[in-house]
């Protein structure tokens, strides 16, 4: 197995989630060549080490000004002349936004369809098996790719990263992509980081409000709650989109990443996106919708009203 | 202006299904059927677009076993027109195949200017449609939009991020596909609108229709194929209170807690 990687660089660093899928491909594919992409405006060496060290044998740059910021033509058009090049039978990605935009466009281009989201990855002969969970996690699907080349991404959070990887300095290959205004055509104008001025990977408790608080006045209900416990408060996208609560409390894939003893879900319907950022000992759900998916995660739940109950359980746990 | 929507349209999930079930059609009724929401995210871009620049907007709905409910609702809420796109042969549970549908839906269709689609097609757990569509079509694109404005010559378009948000111009004619955001939260259906999506016409279209074959869109033209399909069985034992007055409930979970040594508060 020829394995290629994209080699997504975040916060300039190797995306966390990379690493944890060439720790799980060391465990499965020990005896295979892995390669990795790595496209920017400008090659770091500390990348290259760390790649190496988690055990990619080749890195192919492309290095230009146009690969600055991920944007998907020339990304893509880059990719290609490096699949072309290295020849994989496997090429993957962190199952980040920019790799889920990009491993699929890869797939057309080679006239195959592409597995995603998975949380293992197995081999069964020459077939490669991608697990993937569906049906808000009630089931687990298994692919596989019929084609000379695969292309998959991989769920967030699905895969720990060895702290202690021993690989070798990797061989670096560059090559040289050149690119018109047509490649150019969608301008990226800036990224707009969320404050994260409240850091919630430590926090003991945490109580998060979801879509189902209703408002901005009524995330007080979720403050005083967390303050009778000595916790924190948490929130998914949806509230700190809407102004409800400041989005440096946004936890969840694209948010922060927690794992508390105690997680309380206030209104959370518990959708993948909220919950591969949520690794809690024990989780307390309490929603309206008995159907909500997030009963299926949680270790206790009331189904019934989120502004009746906490001020219940605040009153309770305050005598 | 003419923009394309495709919808997708999935089994709600106040449906008492669980696992594997969901995906045995002969256990889901028409009535359990719902408009996937990041569709609904979809059409509420497109009737924003409607609103202001007089764009007219087709929704189209390839997938669910009556398509027809989806694109009713789809009217209601103020697309102009809907076309329902149903064949046997369909395999759609390979995102491939589906794009390659839609591709050929909009080759039928001639002329347009935008495409819309919600970001995840739930019915597939599948989030590789837009990307590939796109890809075919050639068409700039955005994924995951959260929200947009009109720009001379285009749009300025805010999509998710991991630890934020990026912000892009894209041409006139693109695709976009939406994610769950405050700016694309989807209207209500007016009464006016519901009156006239029942009187109007749903042209249904065939894999014939589109010059398809179930060698081009069918199961043997699949690359992503299914092994095996089970249900996960989640060891940890969920302990749901679903009666009782509130203050009993919270007291009964507050027992079970203390019981299982669990410590609320640090």
């Amino acid at each position: 197995m020829n394995i290629l990687v994209f080699g997504q660089i975040r916060d300039n660093s190797v995306e966390e989630n990379l690493l944890g899928i060439l720790n799980k491909l060391s465990e499965v594919f020990g005896d295979s060549e892995i390669s990795a992409a790595l496209l920017t405006n400008q090659v770091n060496n500390d990348w290259i080490e760390s790649l190496g060290k988690h055990g990619v044998n080749r890195v192919y740059t492309v290095e230009t000004p146009e690969l600055e910021v991920y944007l998907s033509r020339p990304y893509v058009k880059a990719m290609l002349e490096i699949i072309k090049k290295a020849e994989p039978t496997l090429v993957l990605a962190a199952g980040t936004v920019y790799g889920e935009d990009l491993i699929p466009r890869l797939a057309i281009h080679h006239g195959v369809s592409c597995a995603q989201r998975f949380v293992d990855i197995s081999r069964d002969g020459d077939d490669v098996l991608f697990h993937t969970p569906v049906r808000d996690d009630q089931a687990m699907k298994i692919t596989k790719i019929v084609g000379n080349i695969k292309f998959a991404t991989s769920r967030t959070g699905a895969f720990f990263i060895n702290e202690n990887p021993s690989g070798q300095s990797p061989e670096v290959e560059k090559l040289d992509v050149s690119f018109d205004s047509n490649d150019m055509i969608v301008k990226h104008v800036e990224i707009k980081k969320a404050e994260r001025t409240v850091n919630l990977k430590d926090a003991k408790l945490i109580v998060a409000g979801g879509r189902g608080v209703g408002g901005k006045e009524n995330f007080q209900i979720i403050k005083d709650l967390a303050t009778t416990l000595g916790g924190e408060i948490g929130a998914t996208r949806a509230c700190t989109d809407l102004h409800w609560i400041e989005e440096t409390y946004e936890i969840g894939q694209t948010g922060q990443s927690v794992s508390p003893d105690v997680y309380i879900a206030a209104g959370i319907s518990g959708a993948p996106q909220h919950l591969s950022g949520v690794k809690a000992k024990t989780l307390i759900a309490i929603n309206n919708d008995e159907g909500a998916p997030i009963f299926n995660f949680a270790d206790y739940g009331i189904v019934g009203d989120l502004h009746v109950i906490l001020p219940i359980l605040k009153s309770k746990i305050k005598s | 202006m003419k923009i394309i929507v495709f919808i997708d349209q999935i089994v709600s999930t106040q449906v008492k299904l669980q696992g594997v079930d969901f995906f045995d059609s002969s256990l889901i009724n028409e009535d359990d059927l719902v408009i996937n929401p990041t569709s609904k995210n979809a059409i509420e871009g497109a009737l924003k677009l409607k609103d202001t620049s007089g764009a007219s907007v087709t929704a189209v709905c390839v997938r669910g076993l009556k398509p027809i409910k989806a694109l009713r609702e789809a009217i209601a809420m103020g697309c102009n027109e809907a076309i329902e796109i149903a064949d046997d042969s369909f395999y759609t549970e390979d995102p491939m195949l589906l794009a390659k549908i839609y591709v050929s839906a909009l080759e039928k269709i001639g002329d347009f200017d935008l495409v819309f689609l919600g970001a995840e097609e739930q019915s597939t757990s599948s989030y590789a449609v837009g990307a590939m569509l796109a890809e075919r079509l050639d068409l700039p694109s955005v994924l995951y939009a959260e929200e947009m404005e009109s720009i001379e010559n285009g749009f300025r378009i805010g999509h998710i991020l991991e630890g934020g948000r990026k912000i892009v111009e894209i041409p006139k004619k693109a695709l976009i596909s939406t994610g769950d955001s405050p700016y694309f939260t989807p209207r209500y259906t007016s009464m006016r609108g519901i009156l006239t999506a029942k009187r109007a016409e749903v042209p249904k279209w065939s894999s014939a229709d589109l010059g398809l074959s179930a060698s081009v869109t069918g199961k043997e033209a699949a690359s992503l194929q299914q092994v095996s399909l089970s249900n996960i069985v989640i060891e940890k034992k969920s302990y749901i209170i679903n009666e009782g007055e509130p203050e009993e409930m919270v007291d009964n979970l507050l027992s079970k807690l203390k019981e299982d040594e669990v410590k609320l508060g640090v």
